[in-house]
């Protein structure tokens, strides 16, 4: 099959249309046991919905320094942080750091996405030793604990590790908690975020599987499994990438971060911070964004009025990712309670904004309110790239700290508190 | 405590260690990472981040090849980081032969036509993970253009299977005798 320059023109879904074919041959060559005829090759998900006029566009995804980089390389005095908050690196050489999940012993488990490892962080008094643990996995990106077991989100499946603080050195072989999330081999955002819900089930999201597209009926949602059952449901659909997820310690309701859409201009639509008060909500992708903007291509004849509205709009292109409330008793008392949001920074912006962690103050009222807490990794709001690291995941330690990992470096941030 | 004071911690990137990492590259890749064979490629004034990143991909198993797997088999992140900064800080002085006027000419219009100073910069010197195309060798250019068009060349995200697929061969020979003669 010939493949033109026909995906370039506006309307043209080529992310589709590779997808039909991926599915037909998946189901032709069940029956046929003959190896299927190479696909035309689609171009990168990331490009999925640019118009024909953005085709000579020089953004780009902003791509990991997979080997990491040194402490001693980073420009640390750059970082700011309010009054009395002091930031440090708590420890390098852990490639492509991403999701964090702390075990009950205080050892930290790191995912990443481009890399097929989940990573130990061991702290003895102070020395901190970097074990790789698990290898091989594909796309490992979601990491959580509960009652002695790591749970693993890779792209496909969600496995478990029992007692594996007491084993770092000879992890116990992989125990599926569920499999076949991904089928389709999706394109677009595969990778997953997981977390152990007050309910005791674990929490993941299935992205949409490209930037602006129909989705099946597993994607574009946050879903939860019961590890007992293996059994999953959904728990909020029309989402279309939520990389971070926590509970409201008051009210136990699920809060989540959400990616907008690429490819509309660089200031629409919001990327979101949303609340699930109830079922069956729907957040709009891919008809609605942020609750109040129709998109061009899927919202004609549609309203957001049938969607539910995000709890918070926290800019274009900022990339909200892991996002936790602070319960911890070192930070002073009026940041009990509020959010800490990582925001991973634009790439699909001329100019960049993000890279950094931002806190939001809920009032008695229901209102939200942002303000920045860590900034100064963004040097060049126009360079390429704009910014020396990347915030991914915050996450609480006991004494109340607050890490926070940086996947550009493969490194990860303790940031702590003294009046 | 910071880490760097810890002796499991990462170090700063040394192009003199890498040096010494990478004699065993030069035996193949030419002195200096400038290759004199027309199948393997300079490494000399390649983006320090584009030759960490495929090494990693080396060691890690998703691209493939019988010479460069098990020599990226061992090394260590602080190694690919080194042997990437001695190449990255290396000159390349490309043996080809600019192209003729006419090729020249053809192979800068092709380069805007199929976007490729899109992602390798204007001059075609790369950038970050993306690799310099300018001086690079004709034969190795050639072989990978043709493998990303017939998708069994290890791809990180697709974008170089899909830019590949408009390409005729005429297209590919032209692009390569230009951009290995560029100075």
């Amino acid at each position: 099959m010939k493949i033109s320059n026909a995906w370039r023109q506006p309307g043209f879904r080529l992310a589709h249309a590779a997808g039909a074919i991926a599915g037909w041959l998946l189901i032709a060559n069940a029956w046929t046991q003959t190896p299927p005829a190479a696909a035309p090759a689609a171009p990168p998900s990331w490009q999925q919905g640019r118009s024909a006029e953005q085709g000579t566009s020089t953004l780009h995804p902003i791509a990991p320094l997979l080997t990491g980089r040194a402490a001693s390389e980073l420009p640390l005095d750059k970082l700011k942080l309010p009054p009395g908050f002091k930031i440090e690196v708590w420890v390098d050489g852990v490639p492509e750091a991403r999701s964090l999940a702390l075990g009950d012993k205080g050892t930290v488990f790191v995912g990443n996405r481009n890399l097929s490892d989940v990573y130990a962080i061991v702290d003895r008094g102070g020395k901190r030793e970097v074990k790789k643990i698990l290898k091989g996995l594909n796309s490992p990106n979601g990491v959580a604990f509960s009652k002695g077991t790591l749970y693993v989100a890779e792209r496909n499946r969600i496995t478990r590790y029992d007692g594996i603080e007491d084993r770092l050195d000879n992890p116990p072989e992989a125990k599926v908690v569920i499999d076949n999330l991904d089928p389709s081999q999706q394109p677009g955002h595969f990778w997953k975020f997981l977390a152990m819900g007050p309910d005791g089930k674990l929490y993941f999201n299935i992205g949409a599987p490209g930037n602006i597209v129909l989705p099946n009926y597993t994607q574009a949602s946050i879903n939860r499994v019961d590890p007992k059952t293996g059994t999953m449901e959904r728990v909020a659909q029309g989402v279309r990438n939520s990389v971070g997820f926590d509970w409201n310690p008051k009210t136990r309701q699920l809060w989540f971060t959400n990616h907008g859409r690429d490819w509309i201009s660089d200031d629409m639509p919001n990327d979101t911070l949303n609340r699930v008060s109830h079922k069956s909500m729907n957040f709009g992708y891919p008809f609605c964004h942020q609750g109040d903007f129709l998109d061009p291509e899927y919202g004609k004849g549609r309203s957001c009025k049938e969607f539910d509205a995000p709890a918070l709009k926290l800019g274009p292109h900022i990339a909200p990712l892991g996002m936790r409330f602070y319960t911890g008793k070192m930070f002073p008392a009026e940041y009990q309670g509020n959010i800490f949001i990582a925001m991973h920074g634009s790439w699909n912006r001329t100019t960049k904004q993000g890279y950094n962690v931002m806190r939001v103050v809920l009032d008695d009222k229901g209102g939200l309110t942002m303000t920045p807490f860590l900034t100064g990794f963004l040097t060049d709001e126009k360079a390429d790239p704009p910014m020396w690291g990347r915030p991914v995941d915050v996450m609480l330690m006991r004494d109340g700290a607050l890490l926070v990992s940086d996947d550009y470096n493969g490194i990860i941030y303790r940031i702590s508190y003294k009046k | 405590m910071l880490a760097a004071a810890l002796p499991c911690a990462a170090v700063a990137a040394d192009a003199t260690a890498g040096m010494q990492k990478a004699q065993v590259c030069v035996g193949c890749h030419g002195p200096d990472g400038v290759s004199a064979n027309p199948a393997v490629p300079s490494l000399a004034g390649q983006p320090a981040q584009f030759v960490a990143t495929q090494l990693v991909m080396f060691r890690e198993g998703r691209r493939k090849d019988a010479q460069m797997s098990p020599f990226a088999a061992n090394l260590t992140n602080t190694d690919l980081n080194n042997i990437a900064a001695y190449f990255a800080a290396q000159k390349l002085t490309s043996a080809a032969a600019p192209a003729d006027a006419a090729n020249t000419e053809a192979g800068v219009r092709l380069a805007q036509q199929f976007n490729c100073v899109q992602c390798h910069g204007a001059s075609l010197m790369g950038q970050q993970h993306i690799p310099r195309l300018a001086g690079q060798q004709r034969e190795y250019l050639k072989t990978q253009l043709r493998g990303f068009k017939a998708q069994t060349r290890f791809d990180m995200d697709g974008q170089m299977s899909s830019a590949a697929q408009p390409l005729s061969d005429a297209d590919i020979d032209t692009l390569a005798n230009y951009l290995a003669g560029i100075r």
